[in-house]
């Protein structure tokens, strides 16, 4: 074994994770500005440009945008992997990341193919970018842990949303070619897309953030062995069988064998949290421990909601059900669990880097008071924001089964919320850049 | 019969050290600080008997083995504890002022700090620890002080 090669230290610049941080508020704004702006007519059909373009909002810009500075935060301090030349790369990936999610969201909503076709080519490399580096350091890895694992399948996964993603963002603008040997129809291709996003990469990747992240904010209990061990391959092996199966039959049995092969483990991921979440050590009030009970709630009613279409069929007819699922598993279960994540990331970054910068530079008796995570953001406006969102959430649920006026009253609801959450995280920011220059060197 | 090994014996103080901070943080909470106080101190001993135990018999023969004194993972684990010792210090200063919020605050930091070095310890360094120097693990298990860390911790 090389010790040499395994340096603990690896916290990456703070630029590198931060950067996907903070971008993703402002694409919550953005995405709640489509909202407020597309009002009722936006869940009309999934179909709607305007739907795509406020999905891939917030798929992209909010979720993908957290997930990639997780992946460049996490690797390093628990692996033991270095990215190579991290400040570059995050740079790259992220001018990418972001001008094709506004190239998208723009070609989307004027309809405008030549913004979509570019949309397409900026994704495409700052995908294939970051599912080459990440995918190099990922294989290096020597100690595998389950969230290396998770990280592992939530790769493969990406790879095959981007893939089968291009392939209808080039259908729509009709590209001469596709990276699928396939002919599929747009239909199929979607619903394909959709399912290894939502379920492969973004899921995943919560579960695998989950077994390390709960036990380490609350002191619960380790999640069991069994369930780390399993939970991940089972999702990603059903994932594939249901895939080879719907490309020949949509509507075979064995789609919904797959629908409980897929859903039982969510659920069951879902209901070990909350149950590790009540016998926690730390019994305090905290903003964190909100958003992820919301997370999982909200992922359990989605799962319910999934496994009532067996049952009355009528369901998967209503134009309606599919799209409030989605909204569930997106607005319900993901969202939550990652801003309940990132009040506790962003803030303990922040102080780590200027901990460290002070202990390096300066000698004790110099040394400069710094603020604690609360002081850095304040909790009493973490939880004013937890419960703007929270009221969004009702409202937009509320809006699916009653658009007007609903959808717009979430819609500003939501811009308050992603505008306290923008406040937080900027303030923070600001904090840390007011403080760092009397850290940088002794004074003589 | 099973023999121990360096991750389970660190990483068992580990989680008694975690319940410690807990009930010394829900004290602090409920502004009980004649509990607080000693739950805190008792909290720090361990804390620091288990650096104690790292830092002078662990670490140095892990450094032994790999030649890694001086820029290894062991340096950075020295560093982080380095880290939670200055947290430590502002939250006893904390209990002496009896400010919740600020005590609260250094909490949240800490535990952040010390879970997620504790992860590194658990995940990477104890495993390693025991394959590299699998033939002394008795001897160096032995060589530790482990009757302080309980009648610490139980207190």
């Amino acid at each position: 074994m090389n010790v040499t090669q395994l340096s603990l230290q690896q916290t990456p610049p703070l630029s590198v994770p931060l950067r996907f941080f903070l971008t993703a508020p402002l694409f919550g704004l953005l995405a709640s500005g489509l909202l407020l702006y597309q009002g009722p007519s936006l869940f009309a059909s999934r179909w709607h440009f305007a739907i795509l373009a406020l999905t891939h909002t917030v798929t992209l810009g909010i979720i993908t945008m957290v997930m990639i500075g997780a992946f460049l935060q996490i690797l390093p301090v628990l692996a033991g992997i270095q990215i190579p030349r991290p400040r570059l790369v995050s740079t790259i990936l992220h001018l990418l990341l972001s001008l094709g999610i506004i190239m998208l969201i723009g070609g989307l909503l004027i309809a405008y193919p030549l913004l979509i076709h570019w949309a397409l080519l900026f994704l495409s490399l700052s995908f294939l970018l970051f599912i080459a580096i990440v995918g190099y350091c990922l294989f290096q890895v020597k100690t595998i842990t389950p969230i290396i694992i998770a990280m592992r399948l939530a790769l493969i996964a990406l790879t095959v949303t981007i893939i089968l993603g291009v392939d209808v963002g080039g259908a729509i603008i009709s590209w001469p070619f596709t990276l699928l040997p396939l002919k599929l129809s747009p239909l199929k291709l979607t619903n394909l897309h959709l399912a290894w996003g939502l379920i492969g990469w973004i899921a995943l990747l919560i579960i695998g953030v989950a077994y390390q992240m709960v036990p380490m904010f609350q002191i619960t209990p380790p999640y069991p062995t069994l369930l780390t061990r399993w939970l991940a391959p089972v999702i990603l092996t059903t994932l594939l069988i249901w895939t080879l199966l719907y490309i020949n039959d949509e509507n075979s049995p064995v789609t919904l064998l797959s629908t409980i092969l897929i859903g039982i483990p969510l659920g069951v991921f879902a209901i070990t949290t909350l149950y590790l979440q009540a016998k926690r050590l730390r019994k305090l009030a905290d903003v964190t421990l909100n958003y992820w009970r919301v997370g999982m709630v909200g992922l359990l009613i989605t799962i319910i909601g999934w496994f009532l279409i067996p049952f009355y069929p009528s369901l998967a007819n209503s134009p309606f059900y599919d799209i409030l699922l989605i909204v569930l598993f997106i607005a319900g279960f993901i969202l939550p669990v990652m801003q309940g994540m990132l009040y506790k990331i962003v803030p303990f970054l922040l102080w780590l880097h200027l901990q460290n910068q002070q202990l390096a530079n300066l000698p004790a008796s110099q040394a400069v008071k710094i603020p604690n995570m609360k002081q850095i953001i304040s909790e009493s406006w973490a939880y004013r924001q937890f419960w703007l969102y929270l009221t969004g959430l009702g409202f937009l649920i509320g809006g699916i089964l009653q658009p007007y006026p609903f959808i717009q009253v979430a819609g500003l609801i939501f811009i308050c919320s992603f505008l306290l959450l923008s406040y937080n995280f900027y303030h923070a920011l600001k904090l840390y850049i007011v403080i760092k220059p009397q850290l940088s060197q002794p004074k003589s | 019969m099973n023999q121990k090994t360096i991750t389970a014996t660190f990483s068992q103080q580990h989680s008694h050290c975690d319940s410690l901070f807990a009930q010394a943080e829900f004290e602090v909470d409920k502004n009980h600080w004649e509990t607080a106080t000693t739950g805190l101190t008792t909290f720090i001993n361990s804390m620091e008997c288990h650096f104690t135990n790292e830092e002078q018999i662990l670490f140095p023969r892990f450094e032994q083995c790999t030649g890694s004194a001086t820029a290894g993972p062991t340096q950075v684990m020295r560093f982080e504890h380095q880290q939670m010792r200055q947290l430590f210090q502002e939250m006893q200063a904390s209990v002496v002022q009896q400010d919740r919020d600020q005590y609260l605050g250094l909490s949240e930091t800490l535990l952040m700090l010390m879970r997620q070095h504790n992860a590194k310890e658990e995940q990477i360094l104890y495993p390693m620890s025991d394959q590299m120097l699998a033939d002394e693990v008795t001897t160096i298990l032995e060589s530790l002080d482990l009757t302080t860390f309980d009648k610490l911790s139980n207190l």
